[in-house]
């Protein structure tokens, strides 16, 4: 979007507060809040007012005034045989002193009752802040008598939106225009804050230029921010005539504390409007700032309590389950909770999408770059503007998924890059603005001149999202409060799970060990007497029961064999590791030479790939590993002729491994799960011996070592096993 | 005169093993029997039951870890803090090979250990060739306190 001219924004520099000068419709004075002393006073009194004629109310009043204090009524006072509606205000060290020629009295009639009667009551039965609006523009309308009334309400750039109006035949429309924010600059904005109706009652006026009294003043040293009579700016004046428009009013909305909005009324023709008729007015408008605050509070109440509701249907759903935020991407109402069209949960390298979303590599871009900014709670109803690329609908299109143009994200972890999105498609949106801001404006003078064109000027906006409302962020926010609870409860959980894993397994243990060691004595005693027996009174025994007594003895160093296993595993267990750099090469060929020769005659065709890697591991387990896979696949590869023992490298930037391949016996792969469990065998024992804990006893070293382990086969084709360790550099 | 082997075993179905595996190994050693750490050491203190024993110190104590009263480490502890005992050799028996871990880091200066294995064959040649080497060569194991013994 191209920036306002900057011409426009010079009227921000202009003098506004201390013109020197007041419009003609009334007098002024300004007195010396200490002494009372004459400082300044407007050139249209006959003469220096002679403060000596006032001594009646003039003492009272003045007193009356407290600085910092908006303009008070003070009543009625009779000067040169009329009566002037006074009002005054303390500003800076001085006092200011208004005076209008004043209307008949009305007493109850006076508009203010009115308002109370009547207007109140169907204000407060009007639910929608357009209604109220239209109410109020009726009203002012009613009040003043002026053509045409607007109200309209600024956007967060300052843009003013005309939402409501109320005409006189002749008179424009404005309904649904946009007025550039440079129309009111930023001090302008200040001022209507403190000063909440403003009158000009004809453009064409001259000024009445201020006079000093005291030498130490001059005119543009007095604040005119609060006088009701304060001349405005010329080009201010400019800007009415070129808008047809003779006479103006505006009076300020604002909604806690800040300028919400501003009904303006203008008039082709000069229009004064009396001093209770500006009351009135302004008591309108608080009236309907009021009521404002109090609907929007209420939608918001209500979206909140809508959004809340959403918040824990998806909060409940998730504390059922596993409590993973993956899940989350399972939850439509998740795309409610922000109105939105997609969603996407990021975990570090992984992501799940809900809805239309983005591809996944531009979510994990966006991600990686919102992550950078350090923040909870990011959003944006122009994605394009922070990253060009995602907008693109084109490409988006190409690599499937949807353009996104405004996004809302929530991290759920400082530690790691756990964030929750939210995706809003583009919404072209059509504005029409009372004239094109952006148009150059011709100055042939040499002099500033506000636009002279407020014809309709449509302009469309594109890469935008609708906006993230403060409900929807508010929803979000408490949304990801929830989910840090639930993950750190989670956590919290997990951790005394592990405790208790820990405590368990301890017991299991020490109690697997007792009962090993405890079964240890009688299989040796049954094992010794047996071969006593067998020794000693042989020849007395018949062959069958020697033939039994051989089982028994067999039977029993089975089991005693199978209790040493046990307490080797449980061992393997409990060691505590003694990590070093481990000589692949040297530990392999000297267990291939051990190995060999156990083997005898057999033929064994050994490959051992020629540079093996390194391992970061303790060595004497390692061995055992290593031991354990060249043993099996010699041992299952038996009966082949000749028997194929490869052992292969596994190199990865975190860590190393090796793979053992024989052309054995293989195995079914949906046994592959058993091959590691303790006492797990895939063949008959007469077949292969062994206890069937040698590849537990693998698996358990290879994960104390934070590595994996794997296993491929075919039956009759052979078998691959594996393992991998982390390297020294991946150690916590 | 041979000294006697001591044997401190509380497992009467291991006692007997062991007494056939020393007498398989033909060794001429007299093999004295106490079944806990307690009569372990009032016969090598020449207390109780053994105060009429004559004097002298067996060739070589085989000591079961496992012991009722006072266990093998304990008696182990005692025959090395005492001044006329510190040089018997004495062979730990263990129950099994978790148990070796336990007497190896002990640091009371075992002179050998013997996991006592399933098969009865292996548990043969063990014990013979222990008690081959500590009954008859008798000779002084490595860092013995043999050769620190006072003069007598």
């Amino acid at each position: 979007m191209d920036p306002l001219p900057p011409e426009l924004a010079d009227c921000a520099n202009e003098p506004i507060r201390v013109p020197g000068g007041i419009q003609p419709h009334g007098r002024l004075v300004a007195l010396a809040a200490d002494d009372g002393h004459l400082v300044a006073f407007s050139e249209n009194w006959p003469a220096a007012p002679s403060l000596d004629g006032w001594p009646g109310w003039l003492p009272a009043r003045l007193a009356a005034l407290r600085a910092g204090e908006a303009p008070a009524a003070l009543g009625t006072v009779a000067l040169e045989g009329r009566r002037w509606d006074l009002t005054g205000h303390r500003v800076d060290s001085l006092a200011l002193l208004e005076f209008e020629p004043a209307a008949e009295p009305l007493g109850l009639q006076a508009p203010v009752y009115d308002l109370a009667r009547r207007f109140l009551p169907r204000l407060q039965e009007a639910h929608a802040v357009t209604a109220l609006l239209a109410l109020a523009t009726e009203e002012l309308k009613r009040l003043t008598g002026f053509g045409r009334c607007l109200a309209y309400r600024f956007d967060d750039e300052g843009h003013g939106e005309v939402l409501a109006e109320s005409l006189d035949p002749g008179y424009d429309a404005y309904l649904a225009h946009r007025f550039p924010a440079s129309d009111i600059p930023p001090q302008a904005r200040q001022l209507y804050l403190l000063n909440q109706i403003r009158l000009i009652p004809d453009a064409n006026y001259q000024p009445v230029p201020l006079r000093c009294v005291d030498a130490r003043w001059r005119p543009t040293d007095i604040d005119l921010s609060w006088a009701a009579l304060r001349s405005v700016s010329p080009l201010h004046l400019e800007y009415m005539r070129n808008m047809g428009t003779l006479a103006s009013m505006s009076v300020s909305i604002v909604v806690r504390g800040r300028l919400w909005g501003l009904i303006s009324c203008h008039d082709h023709a000069p229009r004064p409007v009396p001093f209770e008729t500006r009351v009135a007015c302004e008591h309108l408008a608080r009236l309907l700032s009021l009521q404002i605050e109090a609907r929007e509070d209420n939608a918001e109440v209500a979206t909140r309590l809508e959004l809340r509701q959403i918040t824990l249907e998806i909060v409940s759903h998730l504390a059922e389950s596993d409590a993973t935020l993956r899940q989350l991407a399972e939850e439509p109402v998740l795309l409610r909770l922000a109105r939105a069209a997609g969603a996407a949960v990021v975990l570090d390298g992984d992501c799940w999408t809900l809805g239309e979303c983005p591809p996944v590599p531009r979510i994990q871009e966006l991600t990686r770059r919102i992550a950078l900014l350090g923040r909870e709670l990011f959003h944006s109803d122009r994605l394009s503007e922070l990253l060009p690329e995602m907008a693109c609908g084109d490409t988006a299109s190409d690599e499937g998924g949807h353009a996104a143009a405004g996004v809302l994200a929530i991290s759920i972890s400082q530690v790691h890059r756990h964030w929750i999105l939210w995706f809003r498609p583009e919404v072209v949106q059509t504005v029409r603005w009372a004239g094109n801001p952006r148009k150059p404006i011709a100055a042939a003078d040499g002099r500033l001149h506000p636009r002279r064109s407020f014809e309709s000027w449509q302009e469309q906006l594109r890469g935008r999202s609708l906006p993230w409302a403060s409900g929807e962020l508010a929803a979000a926010l408490e949304l990801r409060q929830a989910l840090i609870g639930i993950v750190l409860r989670r956590a919290e959980e997990m951790a005394e799970f592990a405790t208790e894993l820990g405590r368990v397994n301890k017991e299991l243990e020490a109690f697997s060990y007792t009962v090993s060691h405890d079964l240890r004595a009688p299989m040796r005693h049954i094992a010794g007497y047996v071969d006593l027996v067998l020794d000693g009174d042989s020849e007395r025994l018949g062959e069958r029961s020697q033939r039994y007594l051989n089982h028994v003895k067999e039977a029993a160093t089975y089991a005693g064999r199978l209790v040493d296993a046990l307490l080797d595993f449980s061992r393997m267990g409990r060691a505590a590791l003694k990590r070093g750099e481990i000589n692949t090469n040297l530990m392999v060929a000297e267990l291939v030479r051990e190995l060999s020769q156990q083997q005898g005659e057999r033929p064994v065709r050994w490959q051992v790939a020629p540079a093996l890697p390194n391992l970061w591991g303790d060595p004497l387990l390692m061995q055992v590993v290593v031991r354990n896979l060249l043993g099996n696949a010699l041992k299952y590869s038996r009966g082949r002729d000749p028997a194929v023992i490869e052992v292969l490298p596994l190199r990865r930037p975190d860590g190393a491994g090796l793979e053992v391949r024989d052309n054995g016996v293989g195995f079914q792969m949906k046994y592959v799960d058993k091959l590691f469990g303790v006492f797990q065998r895939l063949h008959p024992a007469e077949e292969f011996e062994g206890t069937g804990i040698g590849l537990a006893n693998v698996r358990r070293i290879v994960e104390r070592h934070g590595g994996s382990v794997w296993a491929r086969g075919e039956p009759g084709h052979g078998a691959t096993f594996g393992f991998f360790l982390p390297s020294r550099a991946q150690e916590p | 005169m041979l000294k006697p082997i001591l044997l401190v075993e509380d497992d009467p179905r291991d006692l007997e093993l062991t007494l056939v595996a020393l007498e398989r190994s033909q060794l001429a050693n007299e093999v004295v029997i106490v079944r806990d750490g307690a009569q372990a050491l009032e016969y090598l203190q020449r207390e109780g039951e053994w105060a009429e024993r004559p004097a002298g110190n067996p060739a070589v104590i085989l000591l079961d870890l496992k012991l009722p009263k006072v266990n093998g480490l304990e008696v182990l502890q005692a025959v090395r803090a005492s001044e006329t005992l510190r040089s018997i050799p004495v062979v730990m028996l263990t129950s099994s090979q978790e148990e070796s871990d336990v007497v190896r880091s002990y640091a009371l200066g075992v002179n050998a250990y013997v996991v006592k294995p399933v098969e009865f064959k292996q548990f043969i040649n063990a014990i013979a060739e222990l008690g081959m080497f500590w009954a008859v060569l008798n000779e002084p194991p490595p860092g013995s306190v043999k050769a620190s013994r006072p003069l007598e």
